[in-house]
């Protein structure tokens, strides 16, 4: 094995994030079972509905960069989702939502930033706490039902098309150069990756370390925030249930992309191929007629097998 | 005398952590709790304690094994529900009481080996194996129903000389992790591994001839097997499968290990502050409950403990 992992051109296949073979293989599967359904329309549908998880990803991506891990987009989601359609605040308007999200965003990332950066408290704990707390409140608040439902706008403005792309999806792309922007040619995305790389050097170099995992988990929960925003106006409904699996998705998205804790070979497109193996993945697993347990365990080897593949990869470097 | 008493509720100076202040808030928790209601003090609420804590101690106690050396088992509620799913699928006892042993030790050993051989971080590794398991049990039980064997059901709500089984279940499990944790050589090695995880030489112990990666795998297989030892218990409890009993284990454990004054990066901490810490979380629940306090709030609360242990603990790392 260590043979061919030292052969230069097994080597150079390894650097190309999982992610894009993954998705090949998972359109020639599609492409074999059901050649009618690869056309713009049917495509475009089931790319629209993995757009709030394409958005998460986004988040998940910069705090794995920094050695990191988010795991309380599945709170955010729900707790926007409820301040939207409990109907708490009568005859609002969209930008007053779209503040308030925001808000409950930056602040719940900040809070986040703050235990990991500051207090040094492990990722996974921090996050899922607050995620379980934040699930705790709203069902609570909503005693255990769906709250009611979403202003109409929010689902007219999910289903609007652009030149016959669905807007969220265009959307979806816009925000990914964005963060791929923010991450190549600003000082933040130069900070993020010697944090990642090595947080030891990067604090002896002069960079704001401790700051600077702050700020990217207070990204996350702005990224986070906006993916509740487009969840909301795909379901328009109010729940209770709505986003939790999310965050689980968003990180075996961006390890299947290529980014692994500290390690950002995919960029930022990788991770988007990460998210669109998942919506492909969905597809072809409702057409093979595999339903939610097999979901469950196969996020659980793909999450696995992307880690193995990288920590194969890091031992005989 | 009073040095010491001093040393225990600071936890300064120990490799036990700091465990007596725990122990002093489950103490004022029970007095509260007698004072304020008359229910607590009953004999019958007071069995029904054991029997809510003891799965929790149990899942505990194997958390605390992976948590010294520095790991995290976040499939300990996924093995919880599986084991229950596979007890009640109709078979001899004879038949699936080993099963559920095998299978834990199978899932322990997965998660073992994708950390030690290909370096995947424990959370990561473990995080996947739950979505696995937690498929498995949804594939075999879909929703709750089924019977398991009587021979389970009897072992948890029988009584000997007017004592019910699960005291007994407590006093066992405590027993032997007290022999592998204080009494064996494994136990020694758990604890200089992890000391060396948590000051950044992770060779240390390797340097003095303790095969770490050995070691690291058989913890994640002992964690596991003390899973199914509560599947085991919960499954008699409940009488049938539920593949949502599991739910949430993995962040109480997680509590109750960090409550007990152990060090989540490794290295530090004791058996009696686990069971300890797992003690409060069950006296809390119980006082919820009798307080009427809504489900919704009592795992927001639990969230809010976690956070508040896990943030009084100091360590170098930062990130995951």
């Amino acid at each position: 094995m260590a043979a061919v992992l030292s052969n230069p051109i097994a080597r150079r296949l390894l650097r190309i994030p999982p992610s894009y073979f993954v998705f090949i293989v998972l359109l020639a599967t599609l492409w074999i079972a059901r050649p009618n359904m690869l056309n713009l329309n049917i495509m475009g549908i089931f790319v629209r509905q993995i757009v709030p998880l394409g958005i998460l990803v986004l988040g998940q991506l910069v705090v794995m960069r920094v050695k990191s891990i988010d795991l309380s987009g599945g709170g955010i989601i729900l707790l926007i989702n409820y301040f939207i359609s409990s109907g708490s605040f009568p005859g609002a308007s969209l930008p007053f939502f779209v503040v308030l999200a925001l808000a409950t965003g930056l602040a719940i990332g900040l809070f986040n930033g703050f235990m990991i950066g500051n207090r040094r408290v492990s990722a996974v704990i921090v996050t899922l706490a607050v995620s379980i707390i934040l699930v705790g409140l709203v069902q609570f608040l909503s005693s255990g039902n769906p709250p009611g439902d979403v202003p109409k706008l929010f689902n007219d403005l999910y289903n609007t098309k652009f030149l016959s792309v669905p807007t969220p999806v265009l959307f979806w792309i816009l925000l990914t150069a964005a963060v791929s922007f923010l991450l190549s040619q600003t000082v933040f995305g130069r900070y993020v990756a010697s944090v990642g790389e090595n947080a030891e050097a990067a604090h002896f170099s002069g960079v704001p370390v401790q700051r600077t995992v702050i700020l990217a988990h207070t990204l996350a929960g702005l990224i986070a925030a906006i993916a509740a925003l487009v969840q909301t106006g795909s379901i328009a409904v109010g729940s209770v249930r709505v986003g939790l699996d999310l965050p689980i998705l968003a990180v075996a998205a961006t390890i299947l992309g290529g980014v692994v804790f500290g390690r950002g070979d995919g960029g930022v497109w990788g991770p988007f191929f990460g998210a669109l193996c998942f919506a492909l993945l969905f597809v072809v697993m409702t057409v093979l007629g595999i339903d939610e347990p097999g979901k469950l365990i196969a996020q659980g080897v793909i999450i696995l097998g992307a880690a193995i593949f990288y920590g194969v990869r890091v031992r005989n470097p | 005398m009073h040095r010491s008493l001093f040393n225990i509720l600071s936890g300064r100076n120990t490799r036990q952590g700091l465990w007596g202040l725990p122990l002093v808030v489950a103490l004022l928790i029970s007095v509260w709790l007698t004072v304020e209601t008359t229910q607590f003090a009953t004999a019958e609420n007071l069995f029904n304690l054991i029997a809510q804590a003891m799965p929790l101690i149990i899942v505990a106690i194997g958390q605390l094994v992976v948590v010294l050396i520095g790991g995290l088992d976040l499939s300990v509620g996924s093995v919880i529900s599986f084991t229950t799913a596979v007890l009640s699928l109709d078979q001899p006892a004879i038949v699936l009481i080993p099963a559920v042993f095998v299978l834990a030790a199978v899932i322990g050993l997965v998660n073992g080996l994708a950390i030690t051989r290909f370096n995947v971080h424990p959370i990561i590794a473990t995080l996947s194996t739950q979505y696995i398991v937690l498929g498995f049990t949804r594939i075999l039980r879909p929703v709750s129903g089924g019977t398991v064997p009587d021979i389970v059901i009897t072992a948890v709500s029988g009584s000997f000389l007017g004592i019910p089984f699960p005291a007994f279940w407590g006093v066992i499990v405590i027993l032997a992790a007290w022999k592998l944790l204080y009494g064996s050589r494994y136990g020694l090695h758990l604890f200089a591994i992890g000391g060396g995880i948590a000051s950044g030489t992770e060779s240390a112990a390797r340097n003095f001839g303790v095969s770490d990666r050995r070691n690291i795998i058989l913890a994640y297989v002992v964690c596991s097997c003390f899973a199914a030892v509560a599947g085991v218990f919960l499954a008699g409890r409940i009488v049938s499968g539920d593949p949502n009993v599991g739910l949430l284990f993995e962040l109480d454990t997680v509590t109750a290990v960090a409550l007990g004054g152990t060090q989540l990066s490794g290295g530090v901490g004791s058996l009696h502050g686990t069971v300890i810490g797992a003690l409060v979380m069950a006296l809390l629940a119980n006082g919820m409950n009798l307080a009427n306090v809504s489900p919704f709030v009592q795992t927001a609360i639990k969230g809010g403990i976690l956070l508040a242990v896990v943030g009084l603990q100091s360590r170098k790392k930062m990130g995951l």
